[in-house]
């Protein structure tokens, strides 16, 4: 790419040699201006000092340890924080819900701390460290007797959730091989995207509502309980639109 | 453990507390899975139907799908073997004056080589090229209007002499070969096409049939006019009678004063 972009401005030096002067001085001041860009398209870019993952614990630093019930609603539903870039330009997206433990995080840690550049690039976590209490029975025991005890802690994640945020002076290509290898290993589907590629699901997903030819929407008929539907619908369905079942994500629905 | 059943107590029981002397129909005693599950829960009928009827619809179509050419598919460059393989297309083409377009559907080897002898006592020999090719060759030629025919396992038969009726016996005895359409001299022809023009007569005919129709004429009247005189005579009474009717009169002593 690069060197064809570095052809393409020869060419056009070459071009404005054999115009007038007018249009000349024209190309040629419009050449210096984009060559700028076009050599060094990063120049605003700014590395951080630690540019690798850092550790996550296992186990938060709590004082007591509290049993936590399963509140599956944490992974029901589309992502409210973090489903936006804020320093990166590519990050792994999560295309469903589930529960990231420590092993998915070190997984993650040491695969991409081991394959980027760290002159180049830069990765950043965009989950927490795991916090929620998973309980467990021992092995063999019968129902009854109270709550198992803690046995692990997982970080839950929605739809649309980033989970790790790269960037620096650096294309997709030379990232996303990375970034694909580590989003096949999550538990749940999950994509790589850029800022752009992002806006432009957003930007498709509001293109499709605005021009759906069907005269019914889900969210026309679940808010007016229409034919009593809300009997078999969930609370949840009215804000989701349809969009979700569980955990997963219905893709192309409106 | 009295925890647990009198949770279980209270689930069941809930429904009756409510309304004294009011017993369910149905009491389930299982429970069932929560919200969200690794698995995908079997959504409601109602919930399909409402899922099924909320779909998107795309707005329609301004112009149809395949009208213009796409502007990417066009730089594709050729490997050698396929421009070997256009060589030889081309060859045939301009060596052969029958080429017939023949569908194989599960014939197996055994079929093909026995059909493929019984062709080649007659001359005609069977070809086979990837139809990407053909289709290819076809477009950028005189006989675009052949490459439709070129999709799904078909092969060619080609020959020097059109001997059509061999053929299509050929092809008759093979249940599993359907004719699609043939090239015959230069003129594209479907496969009722190609069964009229089995049908037609050999050259000779009907250059014979020509020539005999533009010498009717004048061999009837060379006929007649070695028969007898008055034959000929009553003749042309006979037509003058039937022209006029109304003109007897006239025509008549004409005629006699003629004679």
């Amino acid at each position: 790419m690069m060197s064809f972009v570095k052809a393409a401005a020869r060419g056009l030096n070459a071009i404005c040699r054999a115009h007038s002067q007018q249009g000349r001085k024209f190309v040629i001041e419009n050449v210096r201006k984009y060559k700028q860009y076009l050599v060094n398209p990063w120049r605003n870019v700014v590395l951080p000092e630690k540019p690798k993952l850092k550790f996550l614990n296992k186990v938060p630093n709590l004082k007591k340890a509290t049993k936590e019930s399963k509140k599956l609603r944490d992974i029901q539903g589309p992502a409210k924080a973090a489903n936006c870039f804020t320093t990166g330009q590519y990050a792994i997206i999560a295309m469903g819900g589930g529960y990231l433990h420590w092993g998915h995080l070190e997984m993650i840690r040491l695969t991409i701390n081991r394959k980027i550049d760290a002159r180049t690039t830069f990765a950043r976590w965009r989950i927490n460290a795991p916090y929620k209490p998973i309980t467990r029975k021992g092995l063999g025991q019968r129902m009854g007797g109270g709550k198992g005890a803690i046995d692990h802690y997982v970080t839950p994640v929605r739809y649309g959730r980033l989970i790790v945020e790269v960037g620096g002076k650096i294309e997709l290509g030379e990232v996303e091989h990375i970034l694909t290898e580590v989003a096949k290993k999550l538990p749940f589907p999950a994509k790589v995207m850029s800022r752009e590629s992002l806006e432009e699901m957003q930007r498709k997903q509001e293109e499709m509502e605005k021009n759906n030819q069907n005269p019914w929407t889900f969210q026309q008929i679940a808010r007016g309980n229409m034919l009593g539907i809300r009997k078999v619908l969930s609370p949840f369905d009215l804000n989701n639109h349809g969009r979700f079942t569980g955990k997963f994500h219905l893709p192309g629905r409106v | 453990m009295t925890y647990f059943l009198f949770n279980m107590a209270a689930t069941l029981c809930v429904p009756l507390l409510r309304n004294q002397g009011w017993l369910p129909l149905v009491q389930s005693v299982r429970h069932g899975s929560k919200a969200v599950t690794r698995h995908r829960k079997p959504l409601h009928i109602l919930k399909q139907k409402l899922l099924a009827v909320t779909e998107y619809i795309p707005p329609a179509r301004v112009v149809p799908p395949g009208v213009y050419p796409s502007q990417n598919k066009q730089v594709q460059e050729e490997n050698g073997f396929a421009l070997l393989l256009k060589k030889d297309l081309n060859k045939v083409f301009e060596e052969c004056r029958m080429i017939a377009v023949v569908q194989r559907n599960a014939s197996s080897a055994e079929d093909m080589l026995v059909l493929k002898h019984r062709l080649f006592k007659h001359g005609i020999r069977i070809k086979f090229f990837p139809n990407q090719v053909t289709r290819s060759f076809l477009i950028n030629s005189v006989y675009s209007n052949m490459a439709p025919l070129f999709i799904g396992p078909t092969v060619l038969f080609v020959s020097k002499e059109p001997k059509v009726k061999e053929m299509l016996s050929a092809l008759r005895a093979s249940p599993q070969m359907t004719l699609l359409g043939a090239c015959i001299d230069n003129t594209l022809l479907s496969a009722q096409g190609v069964v009229s023009y089995s049908k037609l007569p050999s050259m000779t005919i009907v250059q014979g049939e020509l020539v005999s129709g533009f010498t009717m004429l004048t061999s009837r009247t060379a006929s007649m006019l070695q028969r007898h005189p008055a034959h000929l005579s009553a003749l042309l009474q006979q037509y003058i009678k039937q022209q006029s009717p109304d003109k007897d009169a006239e025509v008549v002593p004409k005629a006699e004063e003629a004679t």
